[in-house]
């Protein structure tokens, strides 16, 4: 069932072009990263879908059940960098923010206490949040954001501020609620997004320049190379490459052979029976796996 | 219910800043300052020296309502000031300091986030006022003569017009400015360039807010409640009504952000 | 000091009380605040040494605005 769609979706601040006619739609459930780099219009898409920009055209819909209601109370949103009333507590907080989202006045104390520990700060949360760390504040937001139990749970960059420890924290946290949530999250950071998320949408320049599930877009911009390294008599071998029917084309950069390839389950099946037979001195096989950054320049440079 | 949540944490928040105890003190500080001082002043003058031997300073006495006009007159510009000053960031910080971004999010309306942080500054506003001119009155009672506590309710009621409206002024440039000091400046020019201009067209603007205290002066010594204080007083709440209204127009309007 | 004797202290009394609470207050504030708008050893020579507009000065600008 589809969660969110967006339509056209476009805003300029004054004259500068921000988000470009960018279009995407996902469904319950799933983790949606959406990457690029600073400045791409991350944030700017996210606080649409927040209400907190107003877009210049495009729609952007929720499935709900009652058109009337307000679709804030549909979604939780962790700006890039919260801020808090330096002066409550972590606890009072919470239970403020659970309030102005409506949940009833018997059970909002209760919950509160429930996610505080859930996120793992239960321990500081009768202390003001001005004596906070960064990763404190960061799942203080996370709680602020789930309390009212969201469909949808945005998060702006939400772990490119935080040491390694507190993003470690954050990630583990972010598994854990793909569980229950659909997420769709920002980041410019492409390991980040490769280890939470099943969906992606690449943004670049205010326009969408690729989109789909995780697997589907790792198949379509595998890359077709194997490398292949020999103890000696490397000219050889490679005119035998170049002869195999696999084999688009050759070449060689620092003793090692980058073999272009079609298909490499072809490849490498013609190019592994050749050794056998042939007792090639193989010292390394290797298939290249694409990673997030060639999927990412790929699908930028066209 | 929303409206509640909102309110009682704008009254925790001045309570935990403590605005709830300089506020009135200050306010009452500002309004029995002159009242004593020119008491005390022929006592000053002798004692400091500088009169010459035998030269009597002679100092008119002072009618009751002119020792409250002095109240009034302070509270008019330092104490302007002083609340213009302590309700500058209610808004504008909010939005300045990205904490707006997360209460704006929430399902809650605009008018009640507007309306719950106005209606707690005027609390302090008017319960810091009431206890000021109180505290002046019982001073001017024991100094210079009797006031009746009619006066005095008359005089806190309408002047606590003023103070709402400056008030409200500040709640309206908070919408539309996101740095507190400008949201300062703004309402004291506002309030500067009326009452110039009020004295200007003096003709033409008497029920101008501005004329609020002179107005309160005419009518403790006419002992009546003048048609022109009425006015002045209904015009002050129309102007509050329009800015409030205003405010919240331009709130939805506008991006939260930005 | 004649001043002393001619002045009603019954009078001037609630002022000193007044200035002493602000200036309680404020040193209160200043104590438990972690960062204050410049150095706080500053904010505490104007609370101290400026009667009375000394802690409303701080009231107003000293904290900082998160």
């Amino acid at each position: 069932m589809t969660l969110l769609a967006v339509n056209n979706l476009t805003k300029y601040y004054g004259k500068t072009l921000a988000v470009n006619n960018i279009s995407f739609e996902f469904e319950s459930g799933r983790c949606v990263a959406l990457i690029g780099p600073n400045g791409a219009g991350k944030t700017t898409t996210l606080q649409m879908l927040a209400g907190l920009l107003k877009p210049t055209e495009g729609t952007i819909q929720f499935q709900q059940d009652n058109k009337k209601d307000d679709i804030r109370s549909l979604i939780g949103y962790l700006p890039q960098f919260p801020a808090f009333y330096p002066w409550m507590t972590g606890r009072e907080f919470l239970i403020y923010s659970g309030k102005l989202s409506k949940i009833p006045a018997s059970e909002v104390e209760k919950r509160a206490d429930k996610l505080l520990e859930r996120v793992g700060i239960s321990e500081a949360k009768n202390r003001r949040i001005s004596t906070y760390s960064g990763g404190m504040k960061q799942r203080l937001g996370i709680a602020q954001a789930i309390i009212h139990r969201p469909k949808l749970l945005m998060l702006d960059e939400p772990v490119s501020a935080l040491d390694p420890l507190g993003r470690r924290e954050v990630l583990t946290l972010m598994e854990e609620l793909k569980n229950d949530l659909t997420i769709l999250f920002s980041t410019h950071i492409l390991s980040d997004a490769d280890e939470v998320s099943d969906e992606l949408l690449l943004l670049h320049q205010g326009e969408i320049v690729e989109a789909g599930p995780m697997d589907e877009l790792r198949t379509k911009y595998q890359t077709t190379t194997i490398e292949l390294s020999f103890e000696n008599n490397l000219e050889a071998y490679v005119a035998k490459l170049e002869q195999l029917s696999s084999v688009v084309k050759t070449s060689v950069d620092k003793n090692i052979v980058h073999v272009t390839v079609d298909s490499i389950e072809e490849a490498r099946q013609e190019i592994l029976t050749n050794a056998l037979e042939e007792k090639w001195p193989l010292t390394d096989f290797s298939v290249n796996r694409a990673s997030l950054e060639d999927m990412f320049m790929k699908a930028v440079n066209g | 219910m929303e409206w509640i949540t909102l309110f009682n944490k704008e009254m925790l928040e001045h309570w935990r800043n403590f605005k709830w105890i300089w506020v009135p003190l200050v306010l009452i500080l500002l309004a029995i300052m002159d009242p004593i001082t020119t008491y005390y002043l022929p006592v000053i003058l002798e004692n400091v020296g500088g009169l010459p031997e035998g030269a009597m300073f002679e100092i008119p006495e002072l009618l009751p309502v002119e020792a409250l006009m002095m109240s009034l007159a302070q509270l008019s510009s330092l104490g302007v000031l002083v609340i213009v000053l302590m309700s500058m960031g209610t808004i504008a910080g909010e939005r300045k300091s990205g904490v707006a971004e997360l209460i704006l999010v929430k399902p809650i309306r605009y008018l009640n986030y507007i309306t719950a942080k106005w209606s707690a500054l005027l609390l302090i506003v008017w319960v810091s006022l009431t206890l000021a001119l109180s505290t002046s009155w019982y001073y001017i009672n024991l100094l210079f003569g009797e006031l009746s506590f009619t006066d005095l309710l008359l005089t806190i009621f309408f002047y606590g017009l003023w103070f709402s409206f400056v008030i409200t002024l500040v709640i309206f440039f908070s919408v539309i400015s996101r740095s507190p000091g400008l949201v300062a400046a703004f309402t004291i020019i506002t309030t500067i360039a009326m009452s110039i201009i009020t004295s200007l067209f003096g003709k033409h603007l008497t029920w101008s807010p501005s004329n609020m205290s002179g107005h309160i002066e005419y009518a403790i010594v006419s002992q009546e409640l003048t048609k022109d204080l009425m006015m002045t007083g209904l015009i002050t709440l129309i102007l509050i009504g329009i800015l409030i209204v205003g405010a919240q127009q331009i709130f939805i309007r506008k991006e939260q952000i930005n | 000091m004649e001043l002393l004797n001619q002045i009603d202290w019954a009078v001037i009394a609630p002022i000193i009380v007044i200035d002493l609470i602000l200036i309680i207050v404020a040193l209160v504030d200043l104590f438990r605040r972690g960062e204050t708008n410049g150095p706080k050893w500053i904010w505490l020579l104007v609370i101290l040494l400026i009667s009375l507009l000394g802690p409303v000065v701080y009231f107003i600008f000293g904290r900082r605005q998160q």
